[in-house]
C-alpha cells in the first residue's frame, strides 16, 4: 500500500525556475527509497513538497491517502518528520529541549509559551534519544556537539514526533565518511525496526544502492529512473546525471567509472 | 635569456573614475555658511558671552549636600521609572516582534500593522508623550513609566525584529517541519536563537531610559528632575548643583555596569 501519492505535482518558484516538471509517484509504506541526482534536479523540492515547506504549483500531494493542503498542514506534518542537510538544530536550546520540539504538533500553543512539556512527551523524547544513543548528551547545548551527533538529534527529533514517514534531505552531505555511514545505518535501521517509511535523497551513489529498497533518479525537474538498485546501469547513471549543456562530459563519465 | 620588455601602452590603467567629493564638500560648505547667515548665528556674540558663561556656571561651584537623603529618594523613584518604562517596552515588544519580523509574520496585514505601530511609537518622542500623559494622569511616576514605556518599546520591538530576521531559515524551518505552529515557532526556534542579542538591547534600553527619566522629571513626570525643575526655578544654585551631582554619578554607575554586563554577555 502506499504511504505518500505524488499526482502530477509541478513546482515553479516566483523567479520562474521550473524545479518539478510534472512528477507522479507512490511510495510504499514501510519502504526505504532514495531519491538520487545532481545537484538543482529538484530532489530538495520535491522532498519538501512532501512535508507541505512547498506548495505544489499544480498536481497535488497525499500522505495516508488524505490530501495536504492549507487546512490539514499541522496535522500531516506531525505525521513527516524531517531531516536536513544542515541539522536545522536550534543552537542554543539543550538537545533535550530540540527533541521536544518533535512534540509541538500535539500541544497547545500556551503550554508552548512557558516551555512545559508533559511527563509522556519527556518519556517519548527519553525513548527517542536512546534510540540515537545520545541519552548523556541530553543537556548539552545544542551547537556543543559533533556534526554526526548533531545530525543523530534530528534525528531524534523527527522520531519524537512519532511519525509514519521521515523525510531526509542531504543528510550526510556534510558529515565525514564514518559519520555518513552510522547516520545511513541508523535511518535503514529505524525503516526496518519501527516500520517507519524513509525517503532520503542522496548524491552518492555508493550509499544508495547499498541502503535503498528502491531508487528513483531525477533529472532536471523528472524522474528519468525508478527501480531497484540491482536496475542501476551504468546507462541509467548517465541518464540521472547527465548535463544537459555539455557533450562528450568526461567528467562525468571520469566520476561514474568510480561509482 | 631575453630582456624583459616593457610596454607602456600595455600597462597604462583604465581612465580614473572621478571622485565627486570635493563637490559635495563644496556644496556641504556653502549650505553651512547660507544656515549661519539666514539665522543670523553672531560668533561675536558666543565670544562675548563666554564670560557671562564662566559666571553663571561658577554659581553652581558650592553644592548643598544638606538634603542627600531626599535626593537619593528622589534619584530611587526616577530609577524605578526607568526600570518599569523598560518593563513595560520589552512586554510590548516580545508580543510585537515577532508579528514585524517578515520571514515570521503569519499574515502580510499583522506584518504592515505591527510595523507601522512600532515606528509610530518609536516616532513620537518621550519628552512629548510624558508631557501628553502628565496632563491627562496628573504629576507622578506613572507618566513618566508610560511615556518611556511607549517610546522605546517602539525601539526594542524593531531591534528584536531585525534579530528575528536575521535568524538562519533552517532554523525555522526544522521547528516548522514538525508540525509547531507561529507561536510555538516563535517561543522555539525565535527567541532562543536571539537570547543574547534581545538582552544587550534591553540592557541598552534600560541605561538609556535612566538618563531620560531624569529628564523627564522636569515636565513633571516625578523623581529627581522634578525636584531639579524646582530647586532651578528657585534661583537654588547649591541645591541644583548637588542634584545634577547626584544624576551623574547615578547615570556613571549604571552605564559602567551596563557595558559591563554587555561584555560578559558577548
Amino acid at each position: 500500500m502506499s504511504i505518500i501519492s505524488i499526482k502530477s505535482a509541478t513546482k515553479r518558484f516566483p523567479n520562474g525556475f521550473e524545479a518539478i516538471k510534472g512528477i507522479t509517484a507512490d511510495i510504499a509504506a514501510g519502504s526505504f527509497t532514495v531519491i538520487l541526482g545532481p545537484s538543482g534536479a529538484g530532489k530538495s523540492t520535491l522532498l519538501r513538497l512532501m512535508n507541505g515547506l512547498e506548495t505544489p504549483t499544480g498536481g497535488s500531494i497525499h500522505i495516508t491517502g488524505e490530501t495536504l493542503g492549507k487546512s490539514n498542514l499541522r496535522k500531516m506534518r506531525s505525521c513527516v518528520g524531517m531531516v536536513f542537510q544542515q541539522f536545522n538544530l536550534v543552537e542554543r536550546l539543550s538537545v533535550v529541549t530540540n527533541v521536544l520540539t518533535g512534540r509541538l504538533a500535539h500541544r497547545s500553543w500556551l503550554g508552548s509559551l512557558f516551555y512545559l512539556f508533559r511527563n509522556e512527551d519527556m518519556e517519548i523524547a527519553q525513548e527517542a534519544l536512546a534510540r540515537v544513543g545520545l541519552t548523556d548528551k541530553a543537556w548539552n547545548r545544542a551547537d556543543k556537539l559533533s556534526g554526526g551527533q548533531q545530525q543523530r538529534v534530528g534525528i531524534a527529533r523527527a522520531l519524537a514526533q512519532r511519525p509514519k514517514v521521515i523525510l531526509a534531505d542531504e543528510p550526510v552531505a556534510s558529515l565525514d565518511p564514518v559519520s555518513s555511514e552510522e547516520i545511513m545505518m541508523l535511518l535503514r535501521e529505524i525503516c526496518d525496526r519501527d516500520g517507519i517509511t524513509v525517503v532520503v535523497n542522496l548524491h552518492q551513489v555508493d550509499l544508495a544502492k547499498r541502503f535503498a529498497d528502491r531508487i528513483i533518479g531525477m533529472n532536471s525537474g523528472r524522474v528519468v529512473f525508478d527501480g531497484t538498485p540491482a536496475e542501476l546501469s551504468p546507462l541509467t547513471l548517465q541518464a540521472i546525471y547527465k548535463r544537459d549543456e555539455i557533450k562528450d562530459d568526461t567528467n562525468l563519465n571520469l566520476a561514474l567509472a568510480y561509482a | 635569456m631575453k630582456p624583459r620588455q616593457t610596454t607602456p601602452s600595455a600597462s597604462a590603467l583604465p581612465p580614473k573614475p572621478r571622485n565627486l567629493f570635493p563637490v559635495w564638500l563644496a556644496a556641504l560648505l556653502a549650505l553651512l555658511w547660507l544656515i549661519v547667515h539666514d539665522l543670523e548665528i553672531s560668533f561675536e556674540t558666543l565670544a562675548y558671552g563666554v564670560a557671562d558663561m564662566a559666571e553663571y556656571f561658577s554659581r553652581y561651584s558650592k553644592p548643598e549636600f544638606s538634603e542627600l537623603s531626599r535626593y537619593l529618594e528622589l534619584m530611587k523613584i526616577t530609577l524605578a521609572t526607568a526600570l518599569w518604562g523598560t518593563v513595560f517596552a520589552l512586554v510590548v515588544a516580545f508580543f510585537l516582534a515577532p508579528l514585524a519580523a517578515r520571514n515570521l509574520a503569519p499574515y502580510p496585514l499583522a506584518y504592515r500593522a505591527a510595523r507601522e505601530l512600532l515606528n509610530f511609537m518609536r516616532a513620537m518622542p518621550d519628552l512629548l508623550l510624558a508631557l501628553i500623559f502628565v496632563a491627562a494622569l496628573g504629576l507622578g511616576p506613572l507618566p513618566g513609566v508610560l511615556a518611556l514605556g511607549v517610546h522605546t518599546a517602539g525601539f526594542l520591538g524593531k531591534f528584536f525584529a531585525e534579530s528575528l530576521e536575521r535568524v538562519d531559515k533552517g532554523v525555522y524551518e526544522g521547528v516548522t517541519s514538525t508540525g509547531a505552529n507561529f507561536p510555538q515557532i516563535v517561543m522555539y526556534a525565535g527567541w532562543p536563537s536571539i537570547q543574547r542579542e534581545a538582552l544587550g538591547y534591553v540592557l541598552y534600553i534600560l541605561d538609556r531610559n535612566v538618563r531620560m527619566a531624569s529628564v523627564l522629571g522636569m515636565v513633571g513626570a516625578g523623581g529627581i528632575g522634578l525636584a531639579l525643575h524646582d530647586t532651578l526655578r528657585m534661583f537654588n544654585y547649591g541645591q541644583s548643583a548637588a542634584l545634577i551631582i547626584v544624576i551623574l554619578v547615578t547615570i556613571l554607575i549604571i552605564d559602567y555596569a551596563s557595558a559591563w554586563l554587555r561584555r560578559r554577555l558577548s
